[in-house]
């Protein structure tokens, strides 16, 4: 036993945590953790829940607004898709290497359709 | 002084660990279930035996943690998650029980049976340690109910003098010298058992 402690002291007394700990210790925690979850999910519970599945769809409908406004911003910035005629009318002598280097993506069905019709 | 909590408690209890309880609390937010009783399952003993600290009745002090609990997840929403959970729910549970004491008529603690009241003798060590408990639990419930939640927190549930503050909404200074106030006092009646002993 430690005696006597000062004000400063700053660990727990071990001996003195566990008596207590024996003192005040509950019964049957799965009888109180089932008691309480079912209470959750009982009438009072249910609104609780409610409750909770509001925010949640409130949070996603503020996130699917903003989405739609980065969208609807990122479309008027972008341009028209850039054709394989566009790159190759803009440098006959250099079409692929305009192709790789342009900075905005070529249409992926023009490229596409360039490609069926070269195999045939 | 901010002083550390201590990784490990009486009895070797480890401390219950911090780190997924933002997330688990996030999700419970978002209406998980098993977010929710996973923090239950985690937390419930510790808040049963900080009710019981202030309501002695270990039924009572289990319909506060019950209160408790429930009062927490509708919360949810105001819990920091870049703080421990722990002391923001040991708050909510300290003052689920101080509002049901003060809700109900105070319940008379009852009278100490004979055996209890010193000098018996001790037949076996179960016997004593059930002896112990009800003597510690009486002296708890003479104490005043800040300064036994206080000694309850920092010596059972390890928190610190700092965590010990902001759940009571009281300067760290005051945390302290109730922890030591409530410590001479147990310490004296653990004293006496075992010099009985």
């Amino acid at each position: 036993m430690k005696e006597p402690s000062l004000p400063f002291d700053h660990r727990p007394d071990p001996e003195l945590g566990a008596a207590l700990r024996a003192a005040l210790e509950p019964g049957d925690p799965a009888a109180f953790v089932a008691r309480v979850l079912a209470r959750a999910e009982g009438r009072g519970g249910h609104a609780t829940w409610e409750i909770l599945a509001r925010w949640a769809r409130a949070g996603i409908a503020a996130a699917a607004a903003a989405a739609l406004v980065a969208g609807f911003a990122m479309g008027r910035v972008m341009q028209s898709p850039t054709t394989l005629d566009d790159v190759m009318v803009a440098s006959a002598s250099a079409g692929a290497n305009a192709l790789l280097t342009s900075p905005r993506a070529p249409d992926a069905s023009v490229v596409f359709t360039s490609l069926v019709e070269r195999d045939r | 002084m901010r002083t550390d909590p201590p990784s490990q408690l009486p009895g070797g209890v480890a401390r219950i660990p911090q780190g997924d309880e933002a997330e688990l609390a996030a999700r419970a937010r978002a209406g998980d279930r098993a977010a929710f009783g996973t923090l239950v399952e985690r937390f419930a003993a510790q808040a049963r035996r900080v009710a019981r600290a202030v309501l002695q009745n270990p039924d009572d002090a289990d319909d506060a943690a019950q209160d408790a609990f429930l009062s927490a997840l509708v919360k949810l929403d105001q819990y920091d998650p870049r703080r421990p959970f722990g002391p923001w729910l040991m708050r909510i549970v300290a003052n689920a029980a101080t509002d049901r004491r003060r809700r109900r008529a105070v319940r008379q603690t009852e009278p100490l049976a004979p055996e209890l009241a010193g000098g018996a003798s001790h037949p076996d060590h179960d016997a004593e340690l059930r002896v112990l408990g009800e003597r510690l639990r009486v002296a708890l419930a003479q104490l005043p109910e800040r300064r036994r939640l206080a000694v309850v927190l920092f010596d059972v549930e390890g928190y610190s003098h700092a965590e010990i503050a902001d759940i009571l909404g009281i300067p760290e200074g005051t945390a302290r010298s109730e922890v030591f106030h409530a410590r001479r006092a147990l310490r004296v009646l653990l004293q006496d058992w075992k010099e009985e002993g």
